[in-house]
């Protein structure tokens, strides 16, 4: 069964993907046909699609989650990533919008830009409340896309302030947060430090639990107010893991990789201590920028994940041999080529990932491993800002 | 890239204001709105961006004739500078078919002319253009400003500096006044039209 239209005329006739055809284009489009009917834009991001309504391809009206007329048009143009579907039918909605296409289009660009719009995506960073502040910077929250039930087993609900996983602890459970906001903490000499904040959609536990079952717990998880978690179907994430090719394999036990060692990075600024040797004695692999797309793997030796900051250079991660170096199409986690370089040593040595062989099976898993994959890479980009606000502080001693 | 919108039986292209900020695009572009009133059709938009100001309306270019029975329709837009507009400078640049680079006849600006040209080429290089093959005019504007006693560059001095690749149709400009306003315009959209009826083969 399609959706339920109470309007007999009505009829899907054009969607797409809006990273490659974006709203200003599509309100163009549909102005120029002069076509009557309604835009529904579908996120990850958001529980409902937003829709704009057209009259002779005029917008008139526009809904996103609970706001009506211009402020919801002008708040889907932070939906950059997603779906668009366009339906001819007979628009009954009341006339909200008056302003010309190009008054909203160029409008509502400009204040994307002017960051007056929230971009719908997997990290926010609120504004600083006190109790989300880590040595007076602000921790971004990486949410998920939404959550596949079928996959939920069970739910457990948790209160604010409760330890939820502890450090060093084994364990075996991979949850989902339901709602609610969870704090990933490291535990140090120095007391327990703030990393970043998780919510709606995003994971807890490591990708390594499908390979181990049973795995050391590399954080502490810790509800900052009542958290709703569900627990995942392991046995049946773990089968399908193990299903994979050894390369997809090997590309996501390297992603959990990165992600443990940006935490540590962010910890070993956070404590005064300069992880980074000194890079002239590394060869640069990829530089910023670089639009080398191949993907290869190490063999022997080394690399460095680095990020050039206004200070200095910032270590990232360290990458050992079996880890991957290269822009992965799926998975965006803003480290190499355009927001970190990556140096190796002088024996490095590298061997290519065919990727489209990798790509291919990607897109044949389960939502919910690419949830977990996306989320992982979100949660990388997160800790890594905090890396570099935690080396900014160091730095400033 | 023109849009032949046949249910209106339309040729719909795109004509877009470059240059430094506060070169005189927005002045062009407001003189126009103001003096050929009769070949706009709407509304001008206006859009307050950091530096400048971001304009846009349609121009129906009567003189132009029509192109195998189709009217044409020329979208005029003003590209904000500023780095951070990305977004709207992608939906600006996306498919343009005719460019005017305003360039600012004052000696002190002489620098941010040929940054802004050069931003222009890295631009359109970005959307698969080339700033040697797009239809392009040049503007070197201000030089009523001679006449206040403001140390201004020579025609020949502007030319050396941004023209002597291009080889573009280039046109001296006061946009305050008006003078020169139309003829750029004029010839940038004479070019675009040859250029449109090359890529709809119309003409060999």
């Amino acid at each position: 069964m399609g959706p339920i239209k109470s309007d007999m005329d009505s009829e899907s006739v054009f969607s797409g993907n809006l990273s490659f055809f974006g709203l200003g284009d599509l309100i163009q489009l549909i102005g120029s046909l002069g076509s009557t009917g309604v835009l529904k834009i579908s996120s990850e991001y958001a529980a409902d699609p937003g829709t704009i309504y057209f009259i002779k391809g005029n917008p008139i009206n526009a809904t996103a989650s609970s706001k009506t007329g211009l402020d919801a048009l002008y708040s889907l143009f932070g939906w950059t990533q997603g779906t668009f579907e366009f339906w001819l039918e007979n628009v009954q909605a009341e006339i909200k919008i008056h302003e010309s296409r190009m008054q909203l289009i160029l409008s509502g660009l400009k204040m994307l830009d002017d960051h007056e719009i929230d971009k719908l995506g997997p990290i926010t960073i609120e504004e600083a409340s006190e109790d989300s502040m880590v040595m007076g910077v602000s921790q971004p929250t990486v949410k998920g896309p939404l959550v596949d039930y079928i996959y939920v087993l069970d739910e457990e609900e948790f209160q604010a302030g409760d330890d939820i996983v502890l450090e060093g602890r084994h364990g075996t459970w991979l949850w989902v947060v339901l709602e609610g906001t969870i704090q990933i903490v490291k535990e140090t000499p120095q007391g327990r430090v703030n990393i970043v904040r998780i919510g709606n959609g995003s994971f807890v536990g490591s990708i390594g639990s499908f390979l181990l079952g049973d795995y050391v717990r590399s954080a502490s998880v810790v509800a900052v107010d009542k958290v709703l978690l569900g627990v995942l179907d392991s046995h049946r994430l773990s089968t399908e893991f193990g299903s994979l090719s050894p390369e997809l394999k090997g590309i996501l036990i390297s992603l959990d990789n990165r992600l443990k060692q940006a935490t540590d990075r962010a910890i070993d600024y956070y404590l005064n201590k300069d992880p980074l040797t000194k890079l002239n004695q590394k060869k640069l692999y990829i530089g910023p920028g670089d639009t080398k797309e191949k993907v290869v793997t190490i063999k022997q030796g080394r690399a460095y994940v680095i990020r050039r900051t206004k200070e200095d250079d910032v270590l990232l991660a360290n990458l050992y041999q079996e880890d991957f170096i290269g822009p992965i199409p799926f998975i965006a986690m803003g480290h190499e080529p355009f927001s970190a370089s990556v140096y190796g040593t002088k024996n490095l040595m590298l061997e290519e990932v065919d990727m489209s062989r990798i790509r291919e099976e990607y897109n044949k898993l389960s939502s919910t491993l690419k949830n977990l994959i996306e989320n992982r890479a979100a949660c990388i980009s997160a800790t890594s800002l905090m890396v570099c606000e935690f080396y900014k502080r160091h730095a400033m001693k | 890239m023109p849009v032949l919108n046949l249910k209106k039986r339309e040729i719909e292209c795109k004509v877009v204001y470059y240059g430094p900020g506060r070169c005189g695009k927005t002045t062009n572009l407001e003189y126009t709105f103001k003096t050929f009133k009769k070949q706009i059709a709407g509304d001008m938009v206006s859009i307050n961006t950091e530096g400048d100001r971001t304009l846009f309306f349609d121009f129906l270019p009567m003189e132009l004739g029509k192109i195998k029975g189709c009217d044409i329709r020329v979208q005029l837009y003003t590209v904000p500078g500023q780095v951070k507009y990305s977004s709207t400078r992608k939906l600006v640049l996306k498919g343009v078919d005719g460019v005017v680079f305003v360039a600012d006849s004052l000696k002190v600006r002489r620098e941010k002319n040929m940054l802004s040209l050069k931003d222009l080429q890295m631009n359109l290089k970005e959307y698969g253009m080339s700033v040697f093959k797009i239809p392009l005019v040049l503007q070197y504007n201000k030089r009523d400003l001679a006449d206040e006693g403001l140390p201004i560059m020579s025609i020949e001095q502007m030319e050396r500096d941004l023209n002597r690749q291009l080889k573009a149709p280039s046109f001296p400009c006061s946009a305050v006044t008006g003078e020169g306003v139309g003829k750029t315009l004029t010839e940038c959209l004479k070019l675009t039209l040859i250029s449109l009826q090359r890529q709809f083969k119309w003409v060999q």
